[in-house]
């Protein structure tokens, strides 16, 4: 975030510049002074030059935006209303693939549904609990540090080595979840094995994860001015009152953007699905067929990459709206500090 | 699920490699001797076992002729069905490859593979079972040949037999008998199951299979018609529910996820006393290092009067489209699919080739356990079918597992959700 706008801010600064070199030199032509004209032009060449190795700078940035992003990502778009197979043909179909979605294939309306239950639940779960766990590690206790790295670890493990110790982890009959259940009483799930289980047991395994986000939010903990608690102090304020009305609002930002990033990952749910359902077809009754999967299915299986794209830009277009709407409605809860609410 | 994993893995793979496909390899074709044509073989055999055996065969053809030279390369499983297509699509393919048998009419319709009849003569076809061969024609041409195949068997445990007071040298027939006999073999301790007789989802026969043995080998798709709500297939499905039912939803699913990771094998470890598995699921039972006394059976039949069907796939040859020596690539899988090089391979990997004498004859060297279990599959596969990939319903997989998948749970009765899979089924026609 702070990168993309000080990006901004970058070339913001240059567009000013150039408008003013222009204007000085629309300025400038109307006293037509050959000598002043003869400055500007060489000013001009001036800032021609100094764009020209401002972009050599950031040329493998523009050669890795053009070649690897924005080209792959325009031939998606015109791959969508076609019905290209990779290898053979690529015929114009109009926006078929697209009515077909939203009214042929009932999968896609299974795998939304599944992947929007899984932003509902994943996200709120995984953001309450990352504050959670980093308000506990922000107390002052002997040996936090160990604390600490205990509950990044989870964090720094890859994905699909983790999939398989909770496919463990999850077994009906020997896996420790159920183990632990049982000695409470309760009879656990066949988790990955029943239907209205398995996302659950995918939301309970992201929860184990949230070391990443937790980081995050102690390192703005620990941005909080401590006066402000000692203000609080004064007026009497308890453990809850200082929290609600001082670290909550301080720390915002950074929820702000934790939500933003983990809803659109929540929205890419593919790996764990693939990884952690027999044969990667999506679970039982199709319980784990989130949207990505299914897409997946269709471009590498089928190989039909026009209509596996036109899936692509409709789940882009699902995320960028909930991601205009979060940052529209981010203006009346997001509190930042340097006042000016940018 | 290892395949898709490496195929998740491969994407990026295949889209390096059309990158990679840009720059063209100049040399091929003209590799060593300039005379000399280089072929590339791409296989996904690399394991320690089976990359020895390819290798010596291909070395052999190398030696017999001297106008052509064999370059085999290993392709990661998984990896080499994208691997293909993207070195198709760039126009680099290799010249022959072994791919899946159930999607040959697949590449051959969207022309990603080479036309091979005029290569082939008439009598090229006799060599091998014919059900493999059909497999390989689309619009009545070849697009490659069978190379190996599999089909699945009942394997008993004969100790188990003995204790449970059956006949060990009569394995069950029909599925009247393999209920009889699965009760007889149950070992029950309390509530929890100490050896399960049989389950018949568990092994390589899943539902379809089972289904499919009820209504006289017809598939879910036979050409063009789809035969997926049939009383014969309804009855199947609701028979294997009823199993679930009578060993216990827990009992099932904490055995499935038990052997889940496939470490261990039920079967193996003697906690079922009878299994459907491949011919070649013998190897796991020789090379488990336990004596296991074991017999094998063809798959029992619905009634006394339908026939023992059972499931198969395997693997094909074929000239990827854009290959320079189709000629030349043609005579290369020709020696492959010949007797000498099929036994070979029989032989030495313990596997079911598609060249019927070179079949029987590796039976003939056999001996003991191996020559039983290969024989029994040898003769199996007359009733083994196949299900190739429709080519007007590419994914009607994804629309009949989850129907089958509420029926065994509990959540439908059979005749409504094969009703509703051949509704959804119906809906995706291409």
């Amino acid at each position: 975030m702070q990168q993309q706008s000080a990006r901004e801010r970058l070339l913001h600064g240059i567009n000013d510049r150039g408008t003013n070199v222009s204007g000085n030199s629309a300025a400038m032509n109307n006293q037509a002074v050959s000598k002043t004209h003869m400055k500007t032009k060489k000013a001009k060449s001036k800032t021609f030059k100094e764009n020209l190795i401002g972009y050599g700078f950031i040329s493998p940035w523009l050669i890795g935006f053009f070649f690897l992003t924005a080209g792959p990502l325009v031939f998606s778009l015109i791959v969508s209303f076609s019905d290209y197979n990779i290898t053979s043909k690529m015929h114009f179909t109009g926006l078929d693939n697209y009515k077909r979605m939203f009214t042929a294939d009932d999968l896609f309306w299974t795998s939304l549904w599944n992947t929007i239950y899984f932003v509902v639940f994943s996200v709120p779960l995984t953001t309450a609990g990352a504050i959670f766990v980093a308000v506990l590690l922000n107390t002052k206790i002997k040996g936090m540090k160990i604390f600490r790295t205990i509950y990044y670890l989870p964090a720094v493990l890859s994905g699909v080595a983790v999939y398989f110790l909770w496919m463990q982890l999850l077994s009906p009959g020997t896996g420790l979840v159920n183990l632990v259940l049982s000695w409470f009483g309760v009879d656990g799930p066949a988790w990955l094995f029943d239907p209205s289980w398995t996302k659950p047991a995918l939301i309970i395994m992201k929860l184990w994860s949230v070391g990443g986000g937790m980081l995050l939010y102690l390192a703005s903990l620990q941005g909080v001015p401590e006066s402000l608690y000692e203000a609080a102090d004064l007026d009497g304020a308890n453990m809850f009152q200082k929290f609600f009305h001082i670290t909550l609002p301080m720390i915002t930002p950074i929820i702000f953007f934790d939500i933003i990033t983990s809803t659109i990952g929540a929205f890419q749910v593919f790996q764990e699905a693939y990884v952690m359902s027999k044969d990667g077809d999506g679970g039982p009754a199709h319980s784990l067929l989130f949207y990505n999967l299914h897409m997946w299915n269709n471009a590498f299986e089928v190989f039909d990459m026009g209509y596996a794209s036109a899936m692509a830009w409709i789940l882009f277009i699902i995320i960028m709206i909930l991601t205009l709407i979060n940052l529209k409605f981010g203006k009346r809860w997001v509190h930042y500090e340097g006042g000016d609410n940018k | 699920m290892k395949r898709k994993l490496s195929i998740f893995l491969s994407v990026l793979m295949l889209f390096s490699m059309l990158l990679a496909g840009c720059s063209g390899d100049k040399a091929s074709g003209a590799g060593g001797d300039s005379k000399k044509v280089t072929l590339k073989f791409w296989t996904f055999w690399g394991s320690e076992t089976r990359r020895p055996i390819i290798e010596k065969m291909v070395d052999d053809y190398n030696k017999s002729q001297d106008k052509v030279v064999v370059k085999h390369t290993f392709v990661p499983w998984g990896d080499i069905w994208t691997k293909n297509l993207a070195a198709v699509a760039a126009g680099n393919p290799a010249d022959v490859v072994v791919t899946d048998i159930n999607d040959v009419s697949h590449r051959a319709k969207n022309n990603q593979s080479t036309d091979l009849s005029k290569y082939f003569d008439d009598n090229f076809k006799n060599r091998f079972y014919p059900q493999l061969w059909d497999t390989v024609l689309y619009k009545g041409k070849a697009y490659g040949a069978p190379f190996n195949t599999d089909t699945r068997l009942l394997y008993y445990n004969k100790k188990a037999f003995k204790e449970a007071g059956l006949d060990p040298n009569k394995p069950p027939q029909t599925w009247a008998e393999l209920e009889e006999y699965a009760k007889k073999l149950d070992v029950k301790k309390g509530s929890t199951y100490e050896r399960i007789g049989f389950y018949p989802l568990w092994g390589g026969y899943g539902a379809p299979g089972w289904m499919r043995n009820a209504d006289n080998g017809k598939g879910f798709i036979e050409g063009d018609k789809l035969a997926i709500d049939t009383p014969a297939k309804e009855d199947a499905l609701t028979w294997l529910a009823d199993w679930k039912k009578r060993y216990g939803k827990k009992t099932i699913e904490s055995w499935d996820a038990d052997f889940a990771n496939g470490q261990t094998n039920p079967f193996v470890a003697e906690k079922v006393a009878m299994y459907v598995d491949t011919g070649t699921f013998y190897t796991q039972i020789r090379d488990s290092g336990k004596n296991l006394d074991f017999g094998v059976a063809p798959i029992p039949s619905y009634t006394d009067h339908t026939r023992h069907w059972s499931d198969g796939g395997g693997f094909v040859l074929e000239v990827p489209k854009g290959s320079k020596h189709p000629k030349e690539a043609a005579d290369f899988i020709k020696y492959l699919t010949d007797v000498k090089a099929q036994k070979y391979w029989a032989v030495k990997n313990y596997d079911n080739v598609a060249n019927k004498q070179a079949a029987e004859s590796a039976a003939a060297e056999m001996s003991g356990m191996a020559k039983d279990v290969y024989q029994t599959s040898n003769e199996n596969l007359k009733d083994t079918q196949l299900a190739p990939v429709p080519l007007n319903y590419p994914d009607y997989k994804s629309r009949i597992d989850p129907q089958i998948d509420a029926v065994m749970l509990g959540k439908k009765k059979s005749p409504e959700a094969l009703k509703k899979a051949e509704e959804d089924v119906k809906k995706i026609k291409k």
